[in-house]
């Protein structure tokens, strides 16, 4: 198991967050410049996550200070010793829900099941990929470039791409990634499950297309 | 030991390390005593690397770190 979460980000600074506090509800400065470095360092984790969100280096530059702006301005409401760097992810999230989708007007692929899904392992074993060899799987591997990763991670509807990026690139665990996204820990479970399937037929379905199509026309 | 489809269930949980101890110990066992498994799981594995290893291979451009150190100095 991951290590436990500090689920609060919380706004309630009634226990523990109290004594950091000073009669103004404001972090002393210490407090605050240290939070403020801290949240910092996290900015290539952010950006990388607004590149592959907004599709656009410019807009996930906008996204990135948008949420260092808010981030900043709420500073006060976040309790120290809690997840900063899930409180940051929280942030760019409703940002770009709530404006970047809005400005950009893009429409947003809310269908979540418009595609079949299937195992592609089975498929794999079916056209006769021997895992045991290890050659053939390092094939398929090996035909997994970045931009193939790109073009099928942006091909993903929001909801799916969010999971992805939050579990399998930054790490986080399911608990934040509910946290962080304001969803049951389930659909947290299912969408990613469902999420990674569908990536994995994007990238390496081609494999099992061409092997398909090479026994037809040998056949 | 589970069964392969007990074991399949928990593929994500497992390479995710959000089981328990005493699911890990179950899967691990299976995955010891069933090389068709192990060979699943070490795929799926695989492909979850090759899309963390193009992802993380981006950094915040200079230009954005300076605008968002501006911000905080505010």
């Amino acid at each position: 198991m991951r290590s436990p979460v500090m689920t609060a980000f919380s706004v309630d600074l009634s226990s523990k967050g109290h004594s950091l506090v000073t009669e103004n509800g404001r972090h002393p400065e210490p407090v605050r410049d240290s939070l403020q470095q801290e949240a910092l360092s996290h900015i290539d984790s952010l950006y990388r996550t607004a590149v592959r969100m907004t599709r656009n280096p410019v807009d996930a530059e906008d996204l990135v200070q948008e949420t260092y702006l808010r981030a900043f301005r709420s500073i006060d409401r976040f309790t120290p010793g809690t997840n900063l760097r899930a409180w940051l992810f929280k942030i760019m999230t409703n940002a770009f829900i709530n404006e970047y989708r809005k400005r950009t007007r893009q429409p947003r692929n809310t269908s979540l099941d418009d595609v079949e899904e299937y195992y592609v392992y089975s498929h794999l074993i079916d056209s006769g990929f021997q895992p045991e060899s290890r050659g053939p799987e390092e094939e398929v591997l090996a035909g997994i470039t970045d931009d193939n990763v790109v073009v099928a991670l942006e091909s993903l509807s929001d909801e799916f791409r969010q999971v992805v990026l939050l579990a399998d690139v930054e790490g986080f665990a399911y608990r934040e990634i509910a946290d962080i996204l304001d969803i049951p820990i389930g659909t947290v479970m299912s969408r990613l499950h469902r999420a990674r399937r569908r990536l994995q037929r994007m990238l390496v379905g081609s494999y099992v297309d061409v092997r398909h199509a090479g026994e037809a026309s040998h056949g | 030991m589970g069964d392969c489809r007990e074991t399949l269930d928990k593929l994500y949980e497992y390479l995710d390390r959000e089981l328990s101890d005493e699911e890990l110990v179950e899967v691990q066992q299976h995955l010891d005593d069933c090389p068709p498994c192990r060979d699943r799981f070490h795929f799926e594995q695989n492909v979850l690397r090759a899309v963390r290893r193009c992802c993380r291979d981006v950094s915040a451009p200079p230009s954005l770190v300076e605008k968002v150190r501006k911000i905080c100095s505010q």
